[in-house]
């Protein structure tokens, strides 16, 4: 037989809930249409809650002295289906069914095709939790004004040319505190447009975009010199030979593996830790530079790794490299001594802390304490670059004497 | 479509009507409460129990498709007997898109306005310049001849500043306006010493220039005979006719309210007895209807009122997805325009203004 | 020849009830008076029977426009001062403006707002009501500024099937002259370029249209273009004229003689910002009257209501921005 629902009504416009005071009726009664069945009270009066038509109480599911709110189901009538027919009132079964119906219309998930007003506990509204003010975390910019400051008309502007910020910082102001007009902007637009130009390669722009957003940071570089005659020496007696860039890479993997935090990336208020110490060596290439990263330098043995070091860079220079082999490194090594340069501050990757460098291998008169003179050997100055936020310049000097001193020992690595 | 004003209609007929209309309103009334307490009808219910001989009269002797009449709160009875179906009410309070007003307003605040029956806002007071309005009309357009517009109001409405500069432009205007006051003692809570200080609200229609008559309310052989009066005063160009009505509101304001602050005396006295069991009495002893008739118009009325709740139960309620979200008619952005829409005429040579 | 403002509207009355016999008339003092501002001046000679003195009952004038026009006709309410119509509020927007939406049956008036300030009208006679009434859904608000759109506009206002509110500005009713009122063709709803210019927008209307064009006259001699658009209709509002002057010039300043809190300039600010944001150059500026009620003696009030020298203050800032 169909079931009809008996429901806690509205009494009252800004009724939410009302306290039942009596039950009238008992599972097993019958009750006829408009028989007030239930007494009520809401803070404005004592009411009676009616059926709407004959039928046999058959479940009852409110208490005495409980309050229910606005919707609640409070029991269920056994009613004929020519009593529903004669009413036109809803059953369970056929609410059911309207719901089902109305399910995937476009009405979200209150599917009440037909209940008209009959409310259900997700019309209720919950109290938000109160809001602490609180401007921790709010991105604060340094300046709104000036230079710092772009405007929506020119963020888009510059969206629409392909232009970053960096791109601009040749542009003098005339605007508010000095900032960049979109004015000021179309006017060096047009100055350009007297200059010869050539579009950048992809390899460019990719590397262009890296260093901008890698100069966003405070860096400092800091350096010294290592003498490179015991790995000299331990290259030659090895074939295939090994890259004077793999012991670098070798000795900085160990150093870092002593003092992991050293590597550790800052974000907001949380350093990010190295899962793995897989490092990154730059290779330049026409137009560009990759850095494919050599992974787990910590467990593997120098010799095991120059296949590996080979590969990477031979694949480098062909640019055969996958997107995987220049990933999750944490470190970069770069060599540009290759190049026969002595000195360089290198710019680390944007999402890495520290960037190891050596310069070119000279030949130098240096003091050896054991003999009492002047002995040749061959220098190169080693240089690393640090967010100056994670590491300090006595974090950055430990850590590079230890590279150094490391390279001295050669079969220890 | 015969009236008892025209004299086609006899005063039996009338009662007999009335009579019936009273009834309708009260079993349907009844199972609007009914459905508000069983949780199908949200925001309100608003009864007329105990104003139902005034205002089935007054909707009796109106003439659907010539008069105006703006029901209030209470006139379920009247708005019955001037020819609003049970659909209607029924649509409107359980939120029918079929119905007159199609889910965007509810209750009591439903009407045909085309058809001579405004739809009242809960503003109270402000549907008597909207009535004295439509006699107005009527009267340039040359149409006004015979009709008459009525409203009803209750006590506490006759407190606002509507409700005067309403009555006060119908007098200055001279318009066939039937003002129906409804005085039930209560306004909400508010008795009648905390609404106005006069001995009897008929005295105001002295100082508006118009004819003012007091009846019980309770009555309906008074009702029909006061009220017939004034509609028949107000079409013979007699100017605005103002009926006050001593009554006691057999509800509470809503079904929400039970009305315990209406104390036992006043629902003991004269005025607290029910127009239902007066009119009954006084039709069977006048011998227009039987206790059989009424028997059988009861069943009658109770199936009329249970099909229109089961039919508008079962229709479509309005859809948001598909609700047409404008409150203008007109559809903008208009198209641009290539020609003037109207001849535009020079200013004479003289500026009229200077 | 010239013909003002005020000419306008009156010449629009007069061909109205000639044209269309639903039309009447109804306020205070407009039959032998002519009205306080003389905007019906002979109209109830031309047309016996059609315009109508009112008893001093605001809400009840507008009861009446509503139940006239639930019946077919076309009344045209004037309020004797805008300030006033706060007494028919109840009516305007409760009534009249959810009548269709709720009914389906349409209320085609039109009421009239003497509105704005003039020297000496004090706290009473100056208010600025479009703000208000275009808060409410199912009004159309309507504020002429040129001779041409005061006689075009009433006409167009009266052939809405909706209700209108039409402000007109008290201070160009003599102020304001033109050759004649012919005029463009533009519809109710579209906002009109009145001066073009590439640096900043001014959006504005009713009088401060006037008051813009001066300020973008003498911002000319240090050779700033402003570009000056003339809402026309506050309510619907033509964002997309708006945004397409400001996506030229990239700065708004958006200038109305109403009370600052709220109202039809910060309407125009918030739907350039939601729909425009990327078209911004400078923040969108807003100048508005004081917050505080319209004051009484002339030296009080012309610092109280935006002018030429604030409006050209305020287009300092933002161009130079």
């Amino acid at each position: 037989m169909p079931t009809v629902p008996i429901l806690m009504p509205q009494l009252g416009e800004s009724i939410a809930e009302a306290t039942v005071v009596r039950l009238g009726i008992a599972v097993g009664d019958a009750v006829r249409a408009d028989q007030e069945i239930i007494e009520v009270e809401t803070n404005k009066a004592i009411m009676g809650v009616t059926t709407l038509c004959h039928g046999i109480v058959s479940e009852i599911r409110a208490q005495e002295g409980v309050s229910y709110s606005v919707g609640t189901l409070l029991g269920l009538l056994e009613v004929t289906p020519e009593e529903v027919a004669r009413t036109g009132m809803d059953t369970l079964e056929s609410l059911e069914e309207k719901r089902a119906a109305t399910h995937h219309s476009a009405c979200p998930s209150r599917a009440e095709a037909n209940l008209h007003f009959a409310l259900d506990d997700n019309d209720a509204y919950e109290e938000a939790p109160a809001v602490v003010p609180n401007i921790k975390g709010l991105p604060v910019p340094a300046g709104t004004m000036g230079a710092h400051y772009i405007s929506p008309r020119m963020r888009a502007r510059m969206v629409d040319l392909g232009l970053r910020e960096a791109d601009i910082s040749a542009v003098a102001g005339t605007g508010a505190g000095g900032r960049v007009t979109v004015e000021d902007l179309e006017r060096f637009l047009e100055y350009l447009d007297s200059w010869p130009s050539t579009h950048a390669s992809s390899m460019r722009l990719a590397v262009a975009d890296a260093m901008r957003r890698s100069w966003t940071r405070p860096l400092a570089t800091v350096g010294l010199p290592a003498v490179l005659d015991r790995v000299l020496d331990h290259r030659r007696g090895h074939t295939p030979k090994p890259g004077l860039t793999l012991y670098l890479l070798r000795a900085f993997a160990l150093a870092l593996m002593e003092n992991p935090t050293t590597a550790g990336y800052l974000i907001g208020d949380k350093v990010v830790h190295p899962r793995s110490f897989d490092i990154g060596v730059a290779v330049q290439i026409e137009d560009g530079v990759v850095v494919p990263v050599l992974r787990k330098l910590d467990q593997k043995k120098l010799s095991e790794l120059v296949g590996e070091y080979d590969d990477l860079v031979s694949r480098a220079r062909r640019r055969r490299l996958t997107e995987a082999d220049c990933h999750g490194g944490i470190a970069t090594v770069t060599n540009f001594g290759t190049f026969g340069l002595t000195l360089g501050t290198p710019i680390p990757l944007p999402n890495e802390t520290l960037i190891l460098g050596i310069g070119a291998g000279v030949k130098k008169p240096v003091w050896s304490t054991q003999v009492e003179a002047f002995l040749p050997a061959i220098v190169a100055d080693i240089f690393l670059t640090f967010d100056h936020r994670v590491v300090d310049g006595g974090g950055a000097g430990v850590l590079l004497a230890r590279v150094a001193e490391l390279l001295q020992h050669p079969d220890s690595l | 479509m015969p009236s008892f004003a025209d004299g086609a209609v006899t005063h039996r007929d009338f009662l007999r009507s009335a009579f019936q209309s009273m009834l309708r309103a009260r079993i349907l009334e009844n199972k609007l409460s009914s459905l508000y307490k069983a949780g199908k009808i949200v925001g309100g219910v608003y009864l007329g129990r105990g104003q139902e001989a005034v205002s089935a009269t007054l909707g009796t002797a109106l003439i659907q498709g010539q008069d105006v009449f703006a029901p209030l709160i209470r006139d379920q009875a009247g708005r019955t007997a001037f020819g609003e179906s049970l659909l209607d009410c029924t649509r409107t309070y359980l939120g029918s898109l079929q119905g007159p007003m199609r889910g965007r307003d509810g209750n009591i605040h439903r009407g045909r306005p085309a058809e001579g029956i405004p739809a009242m806002i809960s503003h109270l007071g402000s549907q008597v310049s909207v009535v004295a309005g439509m006699l107005f009309a009527r009267r340039l357009q040359g149409k006004l001849d015979g009709c008459v517009g009525a409203t009803c109001i209750g006590d506490g409405a006759s407190s606002t500043g509507a409700f005067h500069e309403g009555i006060n432009l119908a007098a200055v205007e001279k318009l066939p306006l039937v003002l129906v006051i409804g005085n039930n003692q209560f306004a909400y809570s508010t008795p009648n010493r905390r609404q106005f200080a006069c001995a009897d609200l008929v005295e105001r229609a002295r100082g508006y220039g118009i004819e003012g008559f007091a009846v019980d309310g309770t009555d309906l052989l008074a009702c029909a005979s006061v009220i017939t009066e004034a509609i028949r005063r107000a079409r013979a160009g007699h100017g605005p006719q103002m009926i006050v009505a001593r009554l006691l509101r057999l509800s509470g304001h809503g079904e929400h309210d039970d009305a315990f602050y209406v104390p036992q005396n006043i629902r003991n006295d004269h005025y607290g007895r029910d127009c239902m069991e007066v009119a009954t009495r006084q039709l069977v002893e006048h011998q227009m209807v039987t206790s059989e008739e009424i028997h059988a118009w009861n069943d009658q009325f109770a199936d009329e009122v249970q099909r229109a709740v089961a039919q508008a139960q079962q229709e479509a309620p309005p859809d948001p997805y598909h609700e047409d979200w404008t409150a203008l008619s007109t559809r903008f952005p208009l198209p641009l325009r290539t020609s003037s829409p109207s001849t535009v005429r020079q200013p004479a040579a003289q500026p009229v203004c200077s | 020849m010239s013909v003002t403002y005020i000419d306008a509207i009156r010449e629009a009355q007069e061909t109205l009830l000639r044209d269309d016999p639903r039309v009447f008339l109804y306020g205070q003092d407009i039959a032998t008076f002519g009205g306080a501002f003389k905007a019906t001046k002979g109209l109830a000679e031309l047309f016996p029977g059609r315009v109508f003195d009112s008893p001093i009952s605001e809400d009840a004038m507008i009861g009446l426009a509503v139940g006239a026009a639930i019946e077919g006709l076309r009344p045209i309410v004037e309020m004797q001062f805008a300030d006033f119509s706060s007494i028919a509020f109840n009516q305007i927007v409760n009534q009249a403006a959810t009548h269709f939406y709720r009914t389906g049956i349409p209320i085609p008036i039109t009421v009239r707002l003497p509105s704005g300030g003039t020297v000496g009208s004090g706290p009473f006679h100056s208010q600025s009501m479009e703000g208000i009434y275009a808060q409410y859904p199912g009004l159309v608000v309507l504020t002429p500024a040129t001779v041409s759109d005061a006689y075009h506009m009433l006409i167009d206002a009266v052939a809405l099937d909706d209700p209108v509110i039409f402000c007109e500005h008290k201070f160009l009713y003599r102020w304001l002259k033109a050759k004649s009122i012919n005029g463009d063709l533009l519809p109710i709803g579209q906002a009109r370029i009145i001066r073009p210019g590439k640096h900043a927008t001014v959006v504005a209307y009713s009088a401060m249209v006037h008051e813009a064009v001066r300020a973008a006259d003498h911002l000319q001699h240090d050779g700033w273009e402003i570009e000056v658009v003339d809402l026309r209709s506050v309510k619907p509002l033509d964002i997309n004229t708006v945004l397409a002057s400001v996506a030229r010039t990239g700065r708004l300043l958006a200038v109305g003689e109403a009370f600052p809190w709220g109202g039809v300039t910060a309407e125009v600010v918030s739907r350039v910002t939601e729909e425009g944001f990327h078209l911004l150059d400078a923040p969108p500026q807003r100048l508005n009257a004081r917050d505080t009620p319209v004051p009484y003696h002339p030296k009080l009030w012309a610092a109280h209501r935006p002018t030429p020298e604030s409006i050209c203050q305020a287009l300092r800032k933002l161009l130079a921005f």
